[in-house]
């Protein structure tokens, strides 16, 4: 089953060209389920990295716009685009010319899987 | 209404004053008495219903204060990322996985969305990549298509028989 799941955001990742990671973690950026494709960059798949989104979404939820739900970030050589799913955090990591569109299209095709992945998450915490 | 009129009687003076018209107002001074009524904030009830000593309330309140500014404020330079543990992230991963096959195991996943517009077709790249038909072939096609249509629009039934048959019962 878990398989399944793997399988299925495996194909989206292929989907989106430039596309080189989706992860999905808990908002301490703790893995729960990660497809890596070879040109992924190792440092930005690190808890630490990936964990200042929680911090970021907590204090930009203060600025009176409502809650945080996507954080777009990009930098000279690759985009991160990370949307809060609470207690899960979705993480892309992409190369600078990847369509964003695209990357943000991916949400409804993820979401409904995200449903035991909640359920293993909020269990533990 | 009250309100209104009796405000306007004010105003123009009006001669029939102290006697009962259409102008005088039924409620009595109702402008006044409204003024009256005192302004209670919701922390004032709060403070009275619960009767403890003032200090410990003040105190209570500008912690109060004090929390909810600390909350609203957006500091930067103060927050702490919380770097997890190497085994405490391990542990957590492992948690994770566990607790993900067991419910994996008792929900069924849910059923696929679409995927592609052109699922009859198992490989669409394949055929939309292929060449163009021929326009030769299009108009030919054309053409056909169109001789089809006007042949069938000229259908018609030819009439030939009674549409109604009186059945002679034998007598």
């Amino acid at each position: 089953m878990v398989e399944e799941i793997r399988k299925v955001i495996q194909e989206l990742l292929l989907k989106v060209s430039g596309l080189y990671c989706v992860l999905i973690t808990d908002r301490d950026g703790v893995p729960v389920l990660k497809v890596l494709t070879d040109k992924a960059p190792e440092l930005a798949t690190r808890p630490a990295f990936l964990s200042t989104f929680g911090l970021a979404i907590d204090q930009g939820s203060k600025l009176g716009l409502g809650k945080a739900k996507t954080l777009i970030c990009t930098y000279s050589q690759y985009q991160i685009v990370q949307m809060n799913k609470l207690p899960l955090v979705i993480s892309f990591i992409a190369s600078d010319t990847c369509n964003t569109g695209h990357i943000l299209g991916l949400e409804k095709y993820i979401e409904p899987l995200l449903a035991n992945l909640t359920v293993a998450v909020a269990d533990t915490q | 209404m009250g309100c209104c009129y009796s405000f306007f009687c004010n105003e123009d003076g009006s001669p029939q004053r102290g006697e009962p018209s259409e102008r005088t107002h039924l409620l009595v001074d109702p402008v006044s008495n409204n003024s009256n009524i005192p302004i209670y904030n919701s922390e004032d009830f709060l403070s009275n219903s619960n009767a403890l000593p003032k200090k410990t309330d003040e105190q209570s309140a500008l912690n109060r204060i004090l929390q909810e500014t600390a909350t609203n404020v957006i500091d930067v330079a103060a927050l702490d990322s919380h770097n997890l543990q190497q085994h405490e992230y391990v542990e957590r991963m492992r948690q994770y996985s566990l607790k993900l096959q067991q419910a994996c195991a008792s929900n069924k996943l849910p059923p696929r969305t679409k995927m592609c517009l052109l699922q009859d077709i198992p490989a669409p790249e394949k055929v939309l990549s292929s060449e163009s038909v021929n326009p030769d072939d299009l108009r030919l096609i054309n053409s056909a298509v169109t001789r089809a249509a006007a042949a069938i629009s000229d259908i018609k039934v030819e009439h030939k028989e009674d549409m109604v048959v009186m059945f002679r019962v034998p007598d």
